[in-house]
């Protein structure tokens, strides 16, 4: 909302600067999103009256003939240039706001004495589709316009939407004013004649609109508005169009009630406010047609029996009823409307307009009267002749502001500061709330103000409190409590999460976070489920789903990491969500190249044993147990494929990328990893420093090669008996005198008592029935 | 045998191996002096003992000077063991990777860090949420203008698989209304204050979602901190007090806060909030807060009712906030594209360590 310094001050004789100003906004909520000064124009541009305006034959511009106090000749393209108007001339010698500096110039072959401007070229506003337009007589001919259009500033302030109140000049200054400064409240006052009213009015739908005023003037003549309105209305965001409406504008602007205008003489009988029917159209003022339905409330004009789309209520006028050039009788309606109904059709027309934005965040239902007569009272000053009837219509079915119940105690309490009660009261009363006593000791009845529609809680009241004595004035403390026990524990997951992220971290790993997007054609591509959930509103064809697996992100970092030739070996890790039939969490990672790379030594660490020790790493870090299972997951190497078992749950998969993968990729190698989240706690128990000394024996088993190490581990572990503590594979050897297809695995195995030392007997029984146990299975060992 | 020149074969011997064998040759079983002393035996008591005297004289010379040579000996072998072995250590060592967590986890770590030495609990929430707890239970119904604050993205789910969000019991919540990726964390806030009891402090660290055109200065996923405190007294002057304790833990003791009013449809009263930045003394907008808006609080007991559990919430009082995570970070490092950091590239993330 932008907000024309001079205007306010209209309102606030004793407004401070703009700088000042922009403290106190920011103390009341309002912040100033820019402060933009409004220079007056070069001393040589003055106003100027068309005295003719001549085609010349052949060529696009016209010949102007202007009044300056004297007479001169310009040349203008404009296609609205015409005997008769006033417009802005900038002589000879001018400098423009953007710095063209005017001279006397050849134009189609005639001297042009400067130059005629649009509203652009006088750093107005947008609009450079003709000359800004005045009324002949709006100044004495040769006057600078600067003496009219002084310096001034415009502060663009954001509005909240719960504070409808301040779409207006007067709204922001009366709750400036609420902090002390001294308010005009505006009265405006028509001189109004008895005048029979040509039309009536019916409400159909009185829960859609609570209030409809219409009313009458006569005698009015179409033309340009003030110097000093276009230029607010400008300042302000809007195009001046003609006095009619922009004295709707000027007046919403002003006091914040939308109004719409209509040719009286094309309203028939009056209107009529209803729903539209299904499939019923309307032209709207922008020119397109609407389609519209039940939901959806109408202003339709009365023709005997029936009713003709006239407007789509709170949001736009009908193109029919428009305000013409030759409009000499205006009928004026400034309503209430229903917030949600305006909102909803608002949006599902996708029309947003001043008069939308305002209604569908609460208008004030009692400001119809008021502003209806500010717009009678500018259309009178503007130009003679305007006749207003006496009377109005004002069907009104709104119902007044409810007290709210308001305990001055409770807003000490909440905000944790003592407001003396007659702080209280005063402010209350300062905002326009009317405050009384109620049966209750200590409670008050606080009614609000008609155009405080966001007041209706008790906390609402306090933060008014709270609001203009200032935040500023608000202590800090620290609370302590014991939290209920409920809430205890309830950081666990966050903590493993954290503790994994670190472990990784300082395995050398590299966190990175990815975009929870992906697309079918992506999961297709990388082997990952297809999506289940899908974007409706997608932003790009690549983000049309959600992921659901993390390991792709990895493998396009790397991409981009290889492309941008950044430094490896790469060790990449994600903790993320991904979205298959539920949201949940996993871990991913990646390894390409040497761990530790070789630099003038030969690097080591690279493949998939390095991808899983460093997983192994992570699992004793943690506590927990790791291993790994043949099993082929679609986007791995079926060759180096597992599952990890992590403190015997599965969780995931390790292995090769799938070469496929890889070279649609254009990747080497990659070994990747992804587990889902949790990981399975382990034990965490303690057992004794050992006191007795470990027994050692060596093991070798001959096994046919597709026989995996983890067969044989679990046969040893299984018949070992408990004393078996520890159990390492020290060589895989293949060749002679092995034949081929076998491989030999030797182990190391140390046997321990905890309360004594084991004798060679019991650790040679303890061996022979590991060794009859692999033989069962048909495995030899060799000796 | 002849002690001077055994003494000086001894101070000559050129090796361990050497000298040991010197050591055999003259004290061993049958070296030369065990010999001589062999045939004491044989002498005259008078002769004996003055025989004796001498050689037991001339073995503690001989061992005297083995040791003396041994100690020379292996004094020179580490010494010459120590010029060989000399490395050039100015040489790099092996490059073990170093690792590191995102610039984002780490800013997280060290703004969920200060709340937890106040004693606040981390706890986090979905990604994918319901309408009814993203938007409706925390007052901002369809309806609401508020909701245009906020471009959303909405999303479906593949009827075959389909997908379930989860409520706080791990009950479904898909028939509360459309689904969307959640646009602020604070929605936990309601899932939390179901799942438990006041009194309690909280942080929620999460991604969010605007559907927004990125550029150097927006994007479309996100971090947020939300933190919610409840109990039967809590004050907006308890929330002025953790978030000028954050400032302190962000900038050091000149840090402060600094309070102004605003609008959101959770809280009331609402609070916009800066930081003061001593380093750069300058005020960061960081975020929004204010005192939970008794909707919330009821939509949270009518939850819990509808599940069996008392209502929990009636007479509390809290206060709640959120907070921009990557803002922070941008400021702190002059980062100029908050683009950047979900691009991943390595040469920037490596250069965020904690």
């Amino acid at each position: 909302m932008k907000i024309v310094y001079s205007w306010l001050k209209e309102f606030l004789p004793d407004a401070p600067g703009s700088a000042r100003l922009e403290e106190l906004l920011a103390g009341l909520g309002l912040e100033t999103e820019s402060i933009t000064g409004l220079t007056a124009p070069h001393s040589r541009i003055v106003f100027a009256r068309v005295l003719a305006a001549d085609n010349l034959e052949g060529k696009e511009v016209r010949r102007l003939v202007l009044d300056i106090g004297r007479e001169v000749q310009v040349v203008s393209g404009a296609p609205n240039a015409r005997a008769g108007m006033g417009v802005a001339l900038a002589l000879p010698g001018a400098v423009l706001p953007d710095g063209t500096e005017l001279g006397v110039r050849k134009i189609a072959g005639l001297e042009s004495y400067g130059m005629a401007l649009s509203a652009k070229e006088l750093g107005l506003g947008e609009y450079a589709g003709g000359l800004l337009e005045f009324a002949p007589e709006a100044l004495p001919p040769g006057t600078p316009l600067a003496e009219v259009w002084g310096p001034d500033e415009v502060i663009e302030i954001e509005i909240t939407p719960n504070r409808p109140d301040w779409l207006s000049v007067y709204g922001v200054a009366r709750d400036l004013a609420a902090l002390g400064l001294s308010l005009v409240r505006p009265h405006p006052k028509p001189k109004t004649t008895p005048l029979a009213l040509p039309f009536g009015v019916w409400i159909e739908d009185t829960e859609g609109c609570d209030r409809f005023t219409l009313s009458y003037a006569r005698g009015v003549r179409v033309g340009p508005s003030p110097l000093l309105v276009q230029r607010r209305l400008y300042a302000a965001g809007m195009r001046p169009i003609s006095n009619v409406v922009d004295a709707t504008n000027y007046a919403m602007l002003e006091l914040g009630n939308p109004m719409h205008a209509y040719d009286a003489a094309f309203i028939g009988e009056g209107l009529v406010v209803r729903r539209a029917r299904p499939g019923e159209k309307l032209v709207t003022l922008d020119g397109v047609e609407r389609t519209l339905d039940e939901r959806d409330l109408l202003i339709a004009v009365k023709e005997g029996s029936q009713t003709r789309p006239a407007g789509l209520a709170g949001v736009m006028g009908g193109a029919e009823d428009e305000i013409r050039e030759g409009t000499t009788e205006v009928a004026l309606e400034v309503a209430h409307f229903d917030p949600v109904r305006v909102r909803r059709t608002a949006k599902r027309q996708g029309l947003k307009t001043e008069a939308s934005y305002r209604f569908e965040r609460g208008v004030d239902p009692e400001g119809p009267p008021r502003a209806a007569d500010r717009f009678m009272e500018l259309l009178q000053s503007w130009s003679e002749g305007v006749e207003v009837a006496q009377e109005r219509l004002d069907l009104n079915h709104t119902r007044p502001p409810q007290p709210i119940s308001f305990r001055p105690s409770y807003a000490s309490r909440l905000v944790g500061m003592d407001y003396p009660e007659a702080t209280q009261r005063e402010v209350l009363e300062r905002l326009g709330c009317s405050v009384q006593p109620s049966v209750q000791s200590g409670v008050w009845e606080v009614t609000p103000p008609s155009h405080r529609v966001d007041l209706g809680l008790e906390e609402d009241l306090i933060e008014e409190i709270a609001r203009i004595v200032g935040y500023d004035q608000i202590p800090t403390t620290l609370p302590s409590f014991f939290p209920h026990p409920d809430n205890l524990g309830v950081d666990a997951p966050y903590e493993a999460t954290e503790r994994l992220k670190q472990v990784m971290a300082g395995l050398g790993f590299q966190e990175v976070l990815n975009y929870a997007w992906s697309s079918p054609q992506e999961c297709e591509l990388m082997r990952a489920p297809a999506p289940s959930v899908y974007m409706q509103n997608p932003q790009t064809p690549e983000r049309t789903a959600l992921r659901t697996a993390l390991y792709p992100g990895l493998l396009k970092n790397l991409q981009t990491a290889l492309a941008q030739g950044e430094e490896g070996p790469f060790l990449l890790f994600e903790v993320g969500n991904v979205f298959n039939q539920a949201e949940t969490p996993r871990l991913s990672a990646l390894l390409l190249g040497d761990a530790v790379p070789g630099l003038w030594q030969k690097g080591l660490g690279g493949g998939f044993f390095a991808l899983k020790g460093l997983l192994e790493a992570a699992a004793r870090n943690l506590g927990s147990r790791v291993r790994v299972e043949q099993e082929v997951a679609p986007y791995l190497h079926p060759g180096i494929s597992g599952a990890v078992y992590w403190n015997d749950q599965k969780a995931g998969h390790i292995g090769a990328l799938h070469p496929a993968i890889a070279a649609a990729l254009e990747l080497p190698t990659v070994f990747l990893l992804e587990l889902a989240l949790p990981l399975r706690k382990g034990p965490g128990t303690f057992t004794d420093i050992a006191k007795y000394p470990a027994s050692m024996r060596d093991l070798a088993v001959v096994a046919p090669e597709r026989t995996p190490y983890a067969e044989i581990e679990r046969i040893i572990r299984s018949s070992a008996g408990e004393r078996l503590e520890k159990l390492e594979i020290f060589d895989v050897y293949r060749g002679k005198p092995l034949r081929e297809g076998e491989k030999s695995l030797a182990f190391h195995l140390t046997f321990r008592h905890p309360e004594r030392t084991l004798t060679d007997l019991e650790t040679d029984a303890f061996m022979q029935s590991i060794i009859t146990a692999l033989e069962q299975q048909g495995f030899a060992i060799r000796r | 045998m002849n002690l001077e020149a055994a003494l000086e074969e001894i101070g000559k011997a050129p090796t361990l191996e050497s000298l040991q064998g010197l050591k055999v040759q003259y004290l061993g079983k049958n070296g030369l002096l065990t010999q001589e002393m062999k045939t004491l035996g044989r002498l005259a008591p008078e002769e004996r003992r003055e025989k004796g005297r001498v050689l037991n004289e001339w073995k503690e010379a001989l061992e005297k000077a083995l040791e003396a040579r041994e100690a020379w000996l292996r004094e020179q072998a580490l010494q010459e063991r120590l010029l060989q072995e000399s490395l050039d250590v100015s040489l790099p060592g092996y490059a073990f990777p170093s690792g590191g967590l995102h610039i984002t986890s780490l800013i997280l770590q060290e703004l969920v860090g200060i709340f937890r030495k106040q004693g606040f609990s981390v706890v986090e929430g979905p990604e994918v949420e319901s309408e009814f707890f993203n938007f409706d239970a925390i007052n901002m119904p369809e309806w609401h203008p508020a909701r245009d604050m906020q471009d959303t993205f909405w999303v479906t789910f593949d009827p075959g698989p389909g997908f379930t969000i989860r409520g706080p019991f791990g009950e479904s919540v898909n028939s509360l209304g459309g689904a969307v990726l959640r646009t602020h964390t604070s929605g936990m806030q309601i899932r939390y204050m179901i799942q438990h009891t006041p009194p309690f402090r909280i942080v929620v660290p999460g991604r969010v979602f605007r559907y927004e055109q990125t550029d150097a200065s927006h994007e479309a996923m996100f971090h947020q901190l939300e933190g919610l405190v409840v109990g039967p007294d809590i004050t907006m002057a308890d929330l002025k007090g953790a978030i000028s304790e954050l400032a302190r833990g962000l900038f050091g003791e000149e840090g402060k806060a600094r309070f102004q009013p605003t609008y959101f449809p959770f809280v009331e009263p609402g609070v916009q909030f800066a930081m003061w930045w001593p380093e750069r003394q300058k005020w960061l907008e960081l975020g929004g807060a204010g005192m939970v808006h008794p909707y919330l609080f009821k939509a949270v007991d009518d939850y819990r009712e509808q599940q069996g559990l008392p209502r929990a919430y009636e007479g509390m009082t809290g206060w709640a906030f959120g907070m921009g995570v990557e803002r922070l970070a941008l400021l702190r490092y002059g980062i100029p594209d908050i683009r950047y950091f979900y691009q991943n590239r390595l040469s920037f993330l490596r250069q965020f360590r904690g």
